[in-house]
């Protein structure tokens, strides 16, 4: 059990007659953590995690999952796996229940209270057919089946897409818990939000190419906020330029645009509090934009 | 375990092939009663006896013509109307099986399951068998019972043997649209390559008779392979041996290539 969860050597995957979807991709995933893969769309992380299920062949490099070639010792490195896709299709005849019970059979293997215990967590309508099911109810079968086999390793693409705040939240917890039992997840997202709660590393791709691996919290203190505060009368927005870290976007009258790192936050509080405010807001600058400002020179070939 | 896959080829279809054996039942009824009028009425055989040999030879009418029961069958059953409902079946399903199932883009998560490619496809090619099977069973069962009943006097063991030539058949053309599929993501090739193979091995299997410059192609015509007009000449033993054969090459050759190429998202 010493070797890592996941440990790619310059693994690359050239699509036919396409530009370059991965480049030399050298990652290493450690066993029991959450590690979150975070990059815009199309940045290369469904093709990193197809190549790990051995669903698509790299164009050259390897992968091992587990200690396992993802290629050549594919079926045993994926008995310990569980896969939700990004675009997730099941069988639209079948109901929650049959699917999962097709599922296990195909595995065959399955643990009927570990099952039953998921699908009680995320209050799973398991008799009703596939095609009557929301997206969040779909999704919530592609979880349960992804984790019904105490995997040593998950692998989620996306996870979060289509969950209301609160499911969201189970999915972190069942994460969470996943990790502090030894065993791994590998955790695909474009949204930084969702990553920083779930993940303890993080690795940025772009372009194909891996640009940082970083601790969330190191992360966090870097990326960008915007900070819109609503003052009672106009003020003198100059006298924020002078905080550490601190950027003015725009002053119009009584509003005061900024951007500027979560450690910053103090200070613009502090001085903020001089005048009376009327409102403030600060939330997350999307991915794109941190991607800007963190990494400047993007590596990839665009 | 890839039983699962075939189990599950078999079930998801199972309304479908209930549809497809009454289809066959109820069609083989209908041509089977109208039998009796037929041999009362000596005009319309003659009549149909004097087609051009063109019509007769692509019509599949030959030697005894349609006055006796197993012309008959052969000319309005065996001849088109069986082969083309058991490989619409075949191919149909065959193209599903793979290349529909991967357009769908639900074997991203079922390929993402401890099991090899190879063993999904060979899972699915036994699902396809099954329905074949069941289908020409059918239509045996079928055809056994409105012999007896409107006199058809079919021999029951020539009857067994054109019903398994019609399985050998469709389980060609239904492993070489999964194979296809299997080695080439695309469903427009593994549905209308078999179906323009089957057309055209079709075609020279019932007019090389009438064009010369044909006749060294009717070797490659399954449909001639198994021979014509089965109740009435039997079927070719070894014709049926190497039509199984292709279709074990096909199946194979797709179970091969799958391993090699990289699974499509839709």
């Amino acid at each position: 059990m010493t070797t890592p969860a996941v440990e790619t050597l310059g693994l690359s995957k050239t699509y036919q007659g396409q530009t370059q979807a991965l480049v030399g991709l050298d990652l290493r995933v450690e066993r029991g953590e959450v590690f979150g893969f975070l990059g815009p769309n199309g940045a290369g992380k469904s093709t990193t995690i197809r190549l790990l299920l051995d669903l698509i062949h790299a164009t050259s490099g390897s992968a091992l999952v587990l200690g396992l070639d993802s290629r050549r010792q594919g079926v045993e490195a994926r008995r310990h796996m569980g896969y939700l896709p990004g675009d997730l299709r099941l069988n639209d005849r079948m109901t929650a229940g049959e699917q999962l019970d097709s599922l296990e059979r195909l595995r065959g293997r399955a643990d009927d209270r570990l099952r039953a215990e998921l699908c009680e967590r995320f209050d799973l309508e398991l008799d009703r057919p596939i095609r009557h099911l929301s997206k969040g109810n779909r999704q919530k079968v592609g979880l349960v089946q992804a984790f019904m086999h105490r995997p040593e390793l998950a692998v989620l693409d996306e996870p979060s897409s289509g969950l209301d705040p609160l499911l969201q939240n189970q999915v972190r917890e069942l994460l969470r818990e996943t990790a502090a039992d030894g065993r791994t997840v590998f955790l695909s997202s474009h949204s930084l939000d969702e990553v920083q709660h779930a993940a303890d590393r993080v690795g940025i791709i772009r372009s194909g190419r891996l640009v940082d691996v970083d601790a969330v919290e190191h992360l966090r203190e870097r990326a960008l906020r915007h900070v819109t505060i609503v003052f009672a009368e106009p003020v003198d927005g100059k006298r924020f330029e002078g905080l550490d870290g601190v950027r003015v976007d725009a002053i119009e009258d009584s509003v005061v645009r900024l951007s500027a790192p979560e450690p910053a936050m103090d200070a613009i509080v502090k001085e903020a509090a001089a005048h009376r405010i009327v409102d403030l807001v600060s939330q997350p600058a999307d991915l794109e934009e941190i991607f800007l400002e963190l990494y400047e020179e993007p590596s990839g070939a665009d | 375990m890839p039983t699962e896959l075939a189990r599950r080829g078999v079930l998801d279809h199972r309304r479908a092939l209930i549809g497809w054996c009454l289809g066959i039942a109820g069609y083989t009824l209908l041509t089977s009663s109208i039998f009796p009028s037929f041999k009362g009425s000596p005009d319309l055989t003659q009549l149909v006896e004097r087609y051009p040999d063109a019509l007769k030879a692509l019509f599949g009418i030959s030697g005894g013509g349609i006055s006796t029961g197993a012309g008959y069958t052969d000319a309005e059953l065996f001849s088109l109307m069986l082969p083309l409902i058991v490989l619409v079946l075949a191919i149909g399903s065959g193209a599903r099986a793979f290349a529909g199932e991967e357009d769908a883009g639900r074997l991203e998560l079922l390929l993402a399951y401890p099991l090899r490619r190879r063993d999904a496809v060979l899972a699915k090619g036994a699902a396809i068998a099954v329905e074949v099977v069941v289908v020409c069973l059918a239509g045996f069962l079928a055809l056994a019972l409105w012999s007896a009943v409107f006199g058809l006097d079919l021999s029951i063991g020539r009857l067994a043997a054109a019903m398994g030539s019609l399985a050998a058949l469709g389980l060609l053309y239904g492993w070489l649209a999964l194979g296809l599929g299997a080695a080439v993501p695309s469903k427009v090739l593994a549905l209308g390559v078999p179906a323009a193979f089957a057309a055209a091995a079709y075609l020279v299997g019932g007019l090389y008779t009438l064009a010369d410059w044909l006749k060294p192609f009717r070797f490659l015509s399954p449909f001639w392979l198994v021979g014509q007009s089965p109740l009435q000449n039997g079927v070719d033993g070894w014709g049926v041996l190497v039509v199984l054969a292709a279709a074990v090459v096909a199946l194979g050759a797709g179970s091969l290539l799958v391993e090699r190429r990289d699974l499509e998202t839709p």
